[in-house]
C-alpha cells in the first residue's frame, strides 16, 4: 500500500492540505460523522477492505488508520 | 429466503406528502458543527429541502388523505378492498393498529382483513410479499398496502446525523391479480443481533416514555438527542448496506436465473445520495440505473422511498410503458430485501400534497 497516497486521500476527506502519519484524527474540525463515513468508503472503494465503525472509533493517529487498513489488506 | 410470486401485479401507487417543505441551509444552523462542514455534508450526501409534517400529524391523517383522493377519482372503489396492510413504526396509538383506524375513518366494509405491520425502510417490500401472499386466497382480489412514517416527530433537531435526512410521507399501493403470466421473485434477510443500529430506545414497554427519556442529552459526538429520539449509528448502517446488500441481489438474480443487465431500473430504498452511489459502484451497475436524487426533494420518508423514486422520477413512463425494475431495502432490524418484477402499465402514479 503506498502510505503518502493514503495520507493524501485521507487529507481530502479531512478538507486539509496535508496529513502526517502521527497527527491525531480527532484534532481535526473535519474528523465528524461525514469523515468516518467517507474513510470507510474510501477503504472499501481504493483497498477492497471492509473496516468497521468501531475499529475506526477506536483508532487514534492517522498512522494507526493506515496500518488498521494495511492489516486488513493480508 | 427467496420467494415466488406468479400472476400478481401493481396496478397503481399514489404518494401524499406533507406540502410543508423544510431546507437543510436553514436547519444547518441549530447544529453545533461549523457550517463549513455542514455544507460538505450537504453536497455528498445530497440533502437540501425534505418535507414534514406540521404537528400533530398523523399516519392515518396522511392515509385518508390519501384513500380519499383515490375513492374520488374512481381510481379505487371502497368496496373493493379485500386486505388493509399499514405499515408504520410511528402507529397513531399502541393500540390499536393504525390499519383499522384507517379502516374505521373510511367507513370501509366489515368483511376483509386489517393488518398492521411494524416495518421501517424494509417495510415496502415486506409489504409486497405479505399483499402477494393474500392474493393467493380466493376471496382477496384487491389489496392495498400503506407504508408511512412521520419520524420527523421523533428526530431531534439538533441531531446532525438524522434530523437533516428524514422525511414524511405515505405511499398507498394497490395489488391484484395479473392477466399476464408474470412471474415475481424476492429474497429477504434479517438480523435482530443488530437492532441496537437504528432504533428509538424509550416509549415501548422496555422502556417507557418519562420526562427523563425526554431530556436532550449530549451524546458525545456534538449531537444531542434524547432517549425519545431515534438513534441511528451511520456508519454501522453504512457497513451493512456495502456488505450486505450486494450478496442479496446477487443471490435473488441467481434465484430469477437472470443477469443484472435485463434490468431497466435498481429502485432502492433513499437513505442519502453517498450510500447509492458507493452501492450502485460495489453492485457493479451504472449510478444512472439506480436513482438516488430522492433525499433533496422530499428526505427519506422511511418505507415510502421506494414508491417516492417511483413516482417522482418514472411517473409517466410507468402509466404507458412496463419496466423491467429491481427493488431494494433495508434498515431497522436489520432487515434487506430485493424484488425482481415488471412494473408499469398503472393506473395511477402520482405525487399529492397533504395541507
Amino acid at each position: 500500500m503506498d502510505k503518502t497516497e493514503f495520507y493524501q486521500r485521507l487529507a481530502e476527506i479531512l478538507d486539509v492540505e496535508e496529513v502526517k502519519p502521527e497527527n491525531v484524527l480527532k484534532d481535526f474540525d473535519g474528523w465528524d460523522s461525514l469523515a468516518i463515513l467517507s474513510v470507510l468508503a474510501m477503504a472499501d472503494a481504493k483497498y477492497g477492505v471492509s473496516i468497521k465503525a468501531e475499529e475506526i472509533r477506536s483508532v487514534v493517529t492517522a498512522e494507526d488508520l493506515a496500518r488498521l487498513v494495511e492489516a486488513k489488506r493480508k | 429466503m427467496n420467494f415466488t410470486f406468479r400472476r400478481k401485479r401493481i396496478s397503481g401507487v399514489l404518494v401524499v406528502v406533507p406540502a410543508n417543505e423544510r431546507s437543510f441551509v436553514t436547519d444547518m444552523k441549530n447544529f453545533n458543527f461549523p457550517q463549513s462542514r455542514s455544507l460538505k455534508l450537504k453536497e455528498v450526501m445530497g440533502f437540501d429541502k425534505r418535507r414534514v409534517v406540521g404537528p400533530g400529524v398523523c399516519v392515518s391523517d396522511l392515509a385518508v388523505f390519501g384513500l380519499e383522493h383515490l375513492l374520488e377519482r374512481g381510481w379505487l372503489k371502497r368496496d373493493e378492498i379485500d386486505a388493509l396492510i399499514v405499515i408504520t413504526q410511528t402507529p397513531d396509538y399502541i393500540i390499536p393498529g393504525t390499519s383499522c383506524i384507517v379502516h374505521g375513518r373510511l367507513g370501509l366494509k366489515r368483511d376483509m382483513l386489517s393488518l398492521s405491520i411494524s416495518q421501517a425502510c424494509t417495510g415496502f417490500l415486506i409489504g409486497l410479499i405479505q399483499a402477494f401472499a393474500l392474493l393467493e386466497q380466493e376471496s382477496i382480489k384487491k389489496v392495498v398496502l400503506v407504508n408511512s412514517d412521520v419520524l420527523s416527530r421523533k428526530v431531534s433537531p439538533q441531531d446532525r446525523n438524522i434530523y437533516p435526512l428524514i422525511g414524511d410521507a405515505c405511499s398507498i399501493t394497490v395489488l391484484e391479480r395479473d392477466t399476464e403470466d408474470s412471474v415475481i421473485h424476492a429474497n429477504v434477510r434479517v438480523d435482530g443481533s443488530r437492532a441496537s443500529a437504528l432504533i428509538i430506545p424509550a416509549g415501548g414497554m422496555r422502556q417507557p416514555h418519562t420526562p427523563k427519556t425526554a431530556k436532550l442529552e449530549n451524546v458525545g459526538d456534538g449531537n444531542l438527542r434524547a432517549k425519545d429520539h431515534l438513534f441511528m449509528d451511520g456508519a454501522a448502517i453504512f457497513n451493512f448496506v456495502q456488505t450486505e446488500m450486494p450478496p442479496l441481489i446477487e443471490s435473488l438474480f441467481a434465484h430469477a436465473g437472470t443477469s443484472m443487465d435485463s434490468v431497466d431500473y435498481f429502485l432502492c430504498h433513499q437513505p442519502n445520495r453517498f450510500m447509492l452511489e458507493k452501492l450502485a459502484d460495489k453492485v457493479k451497475i451504472p449510478r444512472a440505473k439506480m436513482p438516488n436524487n430522492m433525499v433533496g426533494h422530499f428526505g427519506n420518508n422511511s418505507g415510502a422511498t421506494i414508491p417516492t423514486v417511483m413516482s417522482f422520477n418514472l411517473g409517466e413512463r410507468l402509466l404507458r410503458e412496463k419496466l423491467h425494475v429491481c427493488l431494494a431495502g433495508f434498515g431497522a432490524g436489520l432487515t434487506w430485501a430485493a424484488m425482481l418484477l415488471n412494473l408499469g402499465k398503472f393506473n395511477f402514479n402520482t405525487i399529492i400534497e397533504y395541507k
